[in-house]
């Protein structure tokens, strides 16, 4: 009886095993954090505040060097715009101005890792403030990463730095592009692949967003490249350093693509 | 010590850790656990399913807390709760005339506390980390990680346990 009670007991506690890790692969391979918001709303935004606070200590301490960042990335869009305009004024009178089709939301943000292999991070802007699943996050030195989820108040985006993040690169000076992610140990370095080998690369060159995806706009400068190599014999692998020090993340701008649901109409036509 | 002081000690390193996870920048070589530290002092006596979902519960609720991937440290810690008893059966107890309800430092001596302990962990942090990390890294960043990982969640380990051992 006692060894028939013993057997049971096993049986039972390998069934509860079975369940136990299967439940927990489910919940890894679903990563849904808007359920983990809609059941544990009241703990995030206890979190949530306290993070706002805690950021907004940070801030005020390093408010000098953001500040330095902010007149330098203002100097530089000035620039940028007095070129635009001198060239506007010159095509005006040959063709109609396109409208580039993106518009960007400023945020901040007030929690960040970067030394996970899934990092993230929380923005201060949510649904209310028109922020969308989807949408991408860029600064002026390289994109970010793209929104998981928002709450009314909040957004929770999935950083460049993850295991499940890619952006289409391209290299300044020719047409190449490939998918660039991120390398998995320094926060600043990240790998561009899938290059021709017959492309020529050199160290130094300069890589941008390809703007070959409805998430990010083209041209945003991503990083420079430190190393080539050829990887499995037929194509190159770039490592970049990336222009942006994702651990000292602040002021960032969301990305709404005005006309991904055309394209996406156009896309599924197709298909 | 008594129950709920001793309670009240592991809550407190369960804090603890979801702050290591939350708020401390070790960079992504090291990951510090103290989770295989609270598996293994639920007493012996208690049943395996009783083990298993308090490790599931630590796990998830590390997960939420610290807003990491849900259920990876679940699945780790579950991993680690399992063969608990027999780590203590090979490691410790292998004679089986002790009948300590929760092994101590002081009581089983730190030679076989730390192999114990470092089983556990190292189980722990086998599956923590190859769910993170594995088809997307390459394995010497697996293996540098797992070492140094294994090496200093021991250490902390000892000295929880040597801090518990004041406190007896």
């Amino acid at each position: 009886m006692k060894s028939r009670y013993g057997l049971l007991s096993t049986l039972t506690a390998i069934v509860l095993f079975i369940v136990l890790e299967t439940l927990s692969l489910l919940l890894v391979v679903e990563r849904g954090v808007v359920q983990r918001y809609k059941v544990l709303g009241a703990v995030h935004a206890v979190e949530s505040w306290f993070w706002q606070r805690t950021s907004q200590i940070g801030y005020y301490l390093n408010y000098r060097a953001e500040n330095e960042r902010l007149a330098a990335e203002n100097l530089q869009l000035r620039q940028q715009l007095a070129q635009y305009a001198a060239a506007r004024q010159q095509l005006d009178s040959l063709v109609r101005i396109v409208e580039p089709g993106y518009t960007y939301i400023g945020a901040n943000v007030i929690r960040n890792t970067v030394d996970r292999q899934h990092n993230f991070l929380i923005l201060d802007r949510g649904s209310g403030d028109g922020l969308e699943k989807g949408m991408g996050v860029v600064t002026a030195r390289g994109v970010v990463g793209i929104i998981s989820s928002v709450t009314r108040h909040y957004a929770y985006v999935i950083s460049l730095l993850n295991t499940d993040q890619s952006v289409s690169a391209k290299l300044s000076g020719n047409a190449s592009f490939g998918p660039m992610s991120w390398k998995g140990t320094d926060p600043r370095e990240a790998v561009v692949s899938e290059i021709p080998v017959h492309v020529q690369v050199a160290p130094g060159d300069t890589v941008f967003s390809s703007g070959y995806s409805t998430i990010y706009p083209p041209d945003i400068p991503l990083g420079c490249v430190v190393e080539t190599k050829v990887s499995k014999g037929s194509s190159q692998e770039l490592t970049v350093r990336l222009f942006e020090d994702f651990r000292s993340l602040h002021g960032v701008y969301v990305v709404q693509n005005m006309r991904k649901e055309e394209i996406g109409e156009l896309y599924e036509g197709a298909r | 010590m008594k129950a709920p002081a001793n309670l009240l000690f592991f809550v407190l390193v369960f804090l603890l850790q979801v702050v290591l996870s939350d708020y401390l920048h070790l960079g992504p070589w090291l990951y510090l656990c103290l989770i295989p530290f609270i598996i293994l002092h639920i007493p012996l006596s208690r049943s395996p399913h009783y083990v298993m979902l308090i490790a599931f519960a630590l796990g998830l609720g590390l997960d939420v807390l610290s807003l990491g991937v849900p259920g990876l440290n679940a699945f780790a810690a579950v991993m680690a709760a399992a063969p608990r008893k027999t780590f203590y059966r090979w490691l410790v107890n292998r004679d089986r005339q002790d009948q300590t309800e929760v092994p101590t430092l002081r009581g089983v001596g730190i030679a076989k506390y730390s192999k114990y302990l470092g089983a556990v962990t190292a189980v722990y942090l086998t599956a923590y980390i190859l769910l993170d990390c594995v088809s997307f890294r390459p394995a010497s960043f697996i293996l540098i990680k797992f070492a140094v990982s294994t090496a200093a969640s021991l250490a902390a380990g000892l000295l929880l346990a040597v801090a518990i051992q004041k406190r007896i």
